[in-house]
């Protein structure tokens, strides 16, 4: 591998100056499907340890020119060279690892073993050696100058990032020089990305080549090189980041310039509190006191772990907290109610795990939106006309936008942002007083993001609370009326006006140290 | 990989005719099983043309298929939220014994009997479901040992001997008697069957037990009382095979110890064969029923042909195998639709002008088997 001491940027662009052949050259890749064009003549070089980030916005045709290059599908038109030499995917696996979002890690099995089913079980005498087993493991983390978690962990004890990074460094055991990483951030919170981040660093130092299929623009920033933007199936631009800027960025994948909508909501004023919290200890964290105003759209952020997810849960009924008081309009919330008991009350919450918390699988978009009739606060036994529902299904399609307006189609069908669709759906349309959403927009692209806010500032301007639990700071910066910083199950700021900026909320949460991406 | 690759080049090649293949499988798998029906009533119509259809046989046939339907109904209620109910065929062979035993030795009117047994069928279920809900054990476990017990029961309280069921009332007999050209048990079935469908299909707590089956921990974050409905469906199940065993009493006149678990099994089959169909991937009443009468059928046709008794056994068992087979293979082909429907959608999107939500083709990278 490369020789260590290289200066950050120094592999790419010296490989770049000196017109060195790229890793991987792209040239006028074109894909047809039932004769319209998913890519069109599509551009893209990769240099020696170049992190180089493909965005767009979801049917922009990232998805597929990642799968041309996986060789699930075959290109109609243009060429795929490495190191100058033209390639096959159809045909031939090349040396390029595919990181997705789900990282199909086995959480019961160890740090080791998970890297041995990749990479093979070493053996003594046909039986497994698990000492080699072990040492392969570090091996290979050391090879990529990552520290390596104890091999004998089992990974469901690693934190999201460590999982990720697991993943990552699992997949470029294979001796590849290339990895193509699918929206790895995804899921994972502020500081865990920073983490990550470093890794990848790392690995551009040490020579590989990384394209970063992603949707959040701000995390780009002091990490890719080089940007590729498609819109429409087709190459927009390729530019270094350095001379880009986000909102460019936001223009080139969407073709037009975004009106930051700056909504007028429902003055608070002096009436009672939609939800006021008081002295409320969960799991022996605490005290929390607060409160959400009709017509406000509260955040509640903090680092993993901070205990602002339980903060929701608890006022939906599914954490029991230790002790304190909580009030819905005034009217004090029985400590023993559980779910069912605070739904009737006008809690509503939407679950941050969309697959294991919110989809039924193998069920249709209409059972997935009319799940339970408690939300509605319908009878269990009364009769449910089929054509009555179909069209108040339908009228729900419509009002979300999901697509396809199908309710028929198994919820399995739908793109991950129309899921979530349909899950805000479910909760938005009941009469709630309250409405906590966790990461309401997590996965989703650009379009539905919008959509999914503007649906959550209604909400607010028909006089209801919502309180946004989200680990997207951009998002809460843009959503929130203000904001509370959760550290340690305790409220550490509480942020609005002008100090409600994705600054100060990384800041906030990561308690003291100001600077935030800097490494 | 390969089957991947196959199956998007499939339908990219396919692409003027993937609407009505589409539709075509989608017929197919919803009506797959009222086909398979209509022909095996054809094929042996059309082989046994005296016999097969005459009223006798048909009648025989609903008579002494209405047990295994009533019992394949009750195993579906908790199925509908993947629990298994392993306990239904000792609970049926415990209420045929106690229906006739306490005629035959305690001299107690048959309708109070029925009552009796008919409450205790609820109590046992309860005790499934608690068992299930509230201490969490496997619902295999759990009911294979309750129906363990419950064989135990049936043998203690006839000390292993064959209750015979002298001058039984012929109101109690009559019970699976044959009015009118229809066979009472069948009316029954038929009862049991209707209200099923309409809790299952037509009332919010019949969606309930679906919702749990796919997703417990979302059911429970959207109010639905998981432990309440599981406890529901096992006593559901219970009452249902108290009424099967009543049934198989007045059926057979006698109170056998050993008979009942040997219902398990072709109730079991017919459930998950059902599940292949109607509602592909779930169980439900009109496929149950449905596959309970090819089940019947095909093996009464295949007896007037000559086989022997023991080939019923491999029906049942090589039916479980298919259905199961056949359902899993209908999950393969819904996950390549998912595939499917992806792609199309993606051309869509990519055709509409900038702006248009598109979609997420990430899901189908990441899905395939």
């Amino acid at each position: 591998m490369a020789a260590g001491g290289a200066a950050r940027h120094s592999v790419a662009e010296h490989a770049m100056e000196a017109g060195a052949v790229p890793t991987l050259a792209i040239d006028g890749l074109t894909k047809r499907f039932f004769g319209t064009l998913a890519l069109d003549r599509v551009d893209l070089t990769l240099q020696r340890g170049e992190i180089h980030a493909l965005i767009g916005e979801n049917g922009a045709g990232k998805s597929t020119l990642i799968k041309c290059l996986a060789g699930i599908y075959q290109a109609d038109g243009g060429e795929i060279r490495l190191h100058g030499a033209r390639v096959e995917p159809w045909l031939h696996e090349l040396p390029i690892s595919f990181v997705h979002q789900d990282l199909g890690l086995v959480d019961e099995l160890s740090v080791g073993e998970n890297v041995a089913l990749v990479s093979g079980f070493p053996r003594r005498r046909g039986l497994i050696d698990w000492r080699g087993v072990w040492s392969q493991a570090r091996a290979i983390y050391a090879a990529m100058q990552v520290e390596a978690p104890d091999p004998r962990l089992p990974v469901g004890t690693l934190g999201a990032a460590g999982r990720a990074i697991l993943g990552i460094v699992r997949a470029l055991a294979r001796r590849s020089e290339i990895v193509v990483l699918d929206e790895p951030t995804a899921s994972l919170p502020e500081p865990d990305a920073q983490h990550l981040f470093q890794v990848l660093r790392t690995l551009r130092a040490s020579g590989k080549g990384i394209i970063y299929v992603s949707h959040r623009l701000n995390e780009l920033a002091g990490l890719a090189d080089r940007v590729t933007v498609l819109r429409d199936g087709r190459k927009v631009r390729t530019a270094r980041l350095a001379d880009t800027t986000p909102k460019a960025l936001v223009r080139d994948m969407l073709g037009r310039e975004i009106g930051m909508a700056a909504t007028a909501h429902a003055a608070g004023g002096a009436s009672q509190p939609v939800l006021a919290a008081s002295g409320l200890w969960i799991g022996r964290r605490g005290p929390v006191d607060f409160e959400i105003a009709a017509g406000d759209v509260v955040g509640l952020v903090g680092l993993r772990g901070a205990g602002q997810q339980d903060i929701g849960r608890a006022i939906f009924g599914a954490v029991r907290p230790d002790r304190g008081e909580l009030r819905l309009d005034g009217v004090p919330l029985s400590p023993v109610e559980g779910i069912p008991e605070r739904i009737a009350r006008g809690i509503a919450l939407l679950a941050g795990d969309r697959g294991r918390e919110s989809a039924f699988s193998g069920m249709s978009v209409q059972e997935n939106m009319l799940p339970s009739p408690h939300i509605g606060g319908e009878a269990a036994w009364r009769w449910v006309a089929p054509g009555r529902e179909r069209r108040r299904i339908a009228a729900r399609l419509e009002r979300f936008d999901v697509r396809p307006r199908n309710p028929a189609a198994l919820i399995d069908w739908l793109s991950g942002g129309n899921q979530q669709k349909v899950f805000v759906g479910r909760w938005l349309e009941s009469k709630a007083r309250l409405f906590i959403m966790e990461e309401p927009t997590a996965g989703v692209d650009v379009g539905a993001k919008f959509a999914i806010h503007q649906l959550l500032r209604d909400a607010a301007a028909r006089g209801a609370g919502v309180l946004v639990v989200s680990s997207d700071f951009e998002e809460v910066a843009g959503l929130c009326d203000r904001a509370l910083v959760i550290g340690r199950g305790r409220i550490t700021a509480d942020l609005h006006g002008g100090d409600l900026s994705v600054d100060n909320l990384i800041a906030c949460s990561s308690m003291g140290r100001e600077e935030s991406g800097a490494d | 990989m390969a089957s991947d690759q196959t199956s998007s080049l499939a339908v990219a090649a396919a692409a003027p005719a993937v609407g009505v293949g589409r539709r075509l499988g989608e017929f197919t798998a919803t009506y797959g099983l009222a086909l398979v029906f209509v022909l095996v009533m054809v094929l042996f119509g059309l082989l046994r043309p005296s016999t097969f259809f005459s009223a006798i046989n048909i009648n025989t046939i609903l008579v002494g298929q209405s047990v295994t339907a009533m019992l394949a109904l009750a195993e579906m209620i908790p199925l509908a939220t993947r629990q298994f109910d392993l306990s239904v065929g000792f609970h049926l062979g415990m209420a045929q014994v106690l229906i006739v035993g306490l005629q035959v030795q305690y001299g107690v009117p048959w309708p109070v009997a029925a009552v009796a047994i008919l409450l205790l069928a609820l109590v046992v279920g309860a005790v499934n479901g608690v068992l299930v809900a509230r201490f969490g054990i496997d619902s295999f476990i759990a009911t294979m040992g309750v129906g363990t017990l419950l064989f135990g029961v049936s043998n203690w309280y006839s000390g292993g001997q064959q209750i015979t069921g002298n001058n039984l009332p012929a109101s109690f007999t009559g019970l699976t008697g044959i009015y009118l050209h229809i066979p009472l048990p069948a009316v029954f079935v038929a009862v049991a069957a209707v209200l099923l469908w309409i809790v299952t299909e037509r009332l919010p707590v019949g969606r309930s037990l679906y919702v749990i089956g796919a997703n417990p921990r979302a059911a429970e974050l959207t109010g639905i009382r998981i432990e309440r409905h599981i406890i529901g469906t096992f006593t559901a199940a219970g009452f249902l095979c108290g009424v099967a065993g009543i049934m198989l009493g007045s059926l057979l006149q006698t109170g056998t110890p050993s008979v009942g678990p040997e219902y398990l099994l072709p109730a079991f089959a017919a459930t998950l064969l059902g599940a292949t169909s109607i509602h592909p991937g779930r169980v439900n009443v009109v496929g149950t029923l449905l596959a309970v009468l090819i089940l019947a059928f095909s093996f009464s046709g295949v007896q007037q042909l000559g086989a022997p008794f023991y080939v019923q056994y491999f029906f049942n068992g090589g039916i479980l195998i298919i259905a199961v087979g056949l359902s899993v293979y209908a999950a393969q082909r819904r996950r390549r639709a998912a595939t499917a429907a992806d792609t199309s959608l993606e051309l869509k999107a990519g055709s509409r002008p900038a702006g248009g939500e598109g979609r997420k083709a990430d899901g189908a990278i990441r899905n395939p088997g």
